[in-house]
């Protein structure tokens, strides 16, 4: 590869790294898996490079990320029997009297994680992908490889269920 | 419009993705019918749930080293090999690599330069330094009444300390650093995932210079100088919503005194 298509592939792709690592931990439930996985992706990407063209590069990257998560699941799947749960809201705040909302917040954020982590691989990709990476319908179809009206239904139905496990209702909603 | 097309649609009606005629549609059914109204606060408030409460995760460091330093191999676009599983050798060599590359930094300090050259490096390899576990603050507070006043007897510099948290930019602490060989004072704001280190320290020079942006090593530097102070901030975010720090910083900068 030509010094000028490292350079190209580095101001394409690695802005995206940030995205490509949360769908990572988000998929894998695990930092260490993650990261090995966002690497061995990336290095897939730099070698599939010459047939990218123009195009969304981040929906690229991500699809070459979910490829390599799903087939590091189906290689070591049953490895692991307890999902780790990310904890990640920072611990620098010293004020006592920013203790007690951090603390409720801390609850709240994990019980969040905990309830996507439980969702099925497919719904838990769909609710990444849209709520946290903020991708279009068609970003998130060329994504996971499925029709927009298949991505809307698989949102739909994991929304219904996040919803009831985390006790969503119209109070809330209002 | 009937109700079971409007649950059909509700999703992506909170998504942003009907348009025209379609939006137009659930829009009026909307108005008109209190169950739809009820699915539909159940589905935006799911929805704002999650994008408020998810983690948007930012790429170590030390991926972001080791992916580096892979693209820098001969053999980075050969065929796919099968990654081992995660073991301390690897690690190490992990470690290794971050520990050459920032003594890559110090070499090139040592070579003759300008001292804005080496004052780059200084804050690149401070900066660096600062996100591994326990090195980033001496001083943890949101609270600039706690960070100012915690600089005077440990330094002669007493930097400026800008409430930023309702643009977003939350202040986590503050620490000493060295920069040039000389102690310097290093403010740490956050953003999301990404902090950001300002040091500042006194000179001779009166003139003004506007912030100024270069990027090394994946992470960004600004320059700037003002009121007879040198300001230098540096963070991995990105250039857009750094600029828009340092117009916040140094907008409250030239305010008088709080």
């Amino acid at each position: 590869m030509a010094q000028r298509d490292a350079e190209r592939f580095e101001r394409i792709v690695l802005p995206h790294l940030d995205d490509a690592y949360t769908l990572a931990r988000y998929l894998l439930r695990d930092e260490h898996d993650a990261q090995d996985v966002v690497q061995d992706a990336v290095l897939r990407a730099l070698r599939y490079f010459d047939g990218y063209r123009d195009g969304d590069a981040r929906a690229w990257l991500l699809a070459i990320v979910r490829n390599c998560c799903l087939t590091w699941q189906r290689r070591h799947r049953g490895d692991r029997l307890t999902v780790p749960f990310a904890d990640e809201v920072a611990e620098r705040i010293s004020d006592p009297r920013e203790a007690d909302a951090l603390a409720i917040q801390r609850s709240d954020r994990a019980m969040l994680e905990r309830a996507v982590a439980a969702l099925p691989t497919e719904f838990r990709e769909v609710i990444v992908l849209r709520e946290v990476e903020g991708l279009s319908y068609k970003e998130i179809s060329d994504v996971v490889g499925a029709p927009m009206g298949t991505v809307m239904s698989r949102l739909a139905r994991a929304r219904k269920r996040l919803a009831s496990v985390l006790g969503i209702d119209a109070r809330e909603a209002s | 419009m009937r109700c079971g097309d409007c649950r059909d649609t509700i999703t992506a009606y909170v998504d942003g993705e009907l348009l025209g005629e379609e939006r137009r549609d659930v829009d009026e059914h909307l108005a008109s019918c209190a169950e739809c109204r009820f699915e539909y606060d159940i589905v935006a408030a799911t929805s704002r749930t999650l994008k408020e409460g998810l983690v948007r995760h930012a790429a170590p460091d030390v991926l972001k080293a080791r992916i580096r330093s892979a693209l820098a191999q001969p053999g980075a676009f050969e065929p796919p090999v099968v990654l081992p599983r995660r073991s301390w050798p690897r690690l190490a060599v992990a470690g290794f690599l971050i520990a050459a590359a920032s003594s890559a930094l110090t070499f090139s300090a040592m070579r003759p330069g300008s001292a804005r050259r080496e004052a780059t490096n200084d804050i690149l390899a401070s900066h660096i330094r600062s996100l591994m576990p326990g090195h980033l603050v001496d001083v943890a507070s949101t609270d600039q009444h706690n960070v100012k006043p915690w600089f005077n007897g440990r330094i002669d510099v007493s930097p400026e300390v800008p409430r930023l948290d309702s643009l977003g930019f939350p202040l986590v602490g503050g620490r000493v650093d060295y920069v040039g060989g000389r102690p310097v004072p290093a403010v740490v704001y956050g953003r999301r995932q990404h902090m950001i280190n300002v040091f500042s320290w006194p000179t001779t020079d009166a003139s003004a210079l506007a912030p100024s942006v270069s990027t090394e090593n994946g992470y960004h530097l600004v320059h700037w100088r003002n009121g007879g102070m040198e300001l230098w901030a540096v963070s991995d975010l990105n250039v857009a919503e750094l600029r828009q720090f340092i117009d916040a910083f140094s907008r409250s900068e030239a305010a008088p005194a709080r």
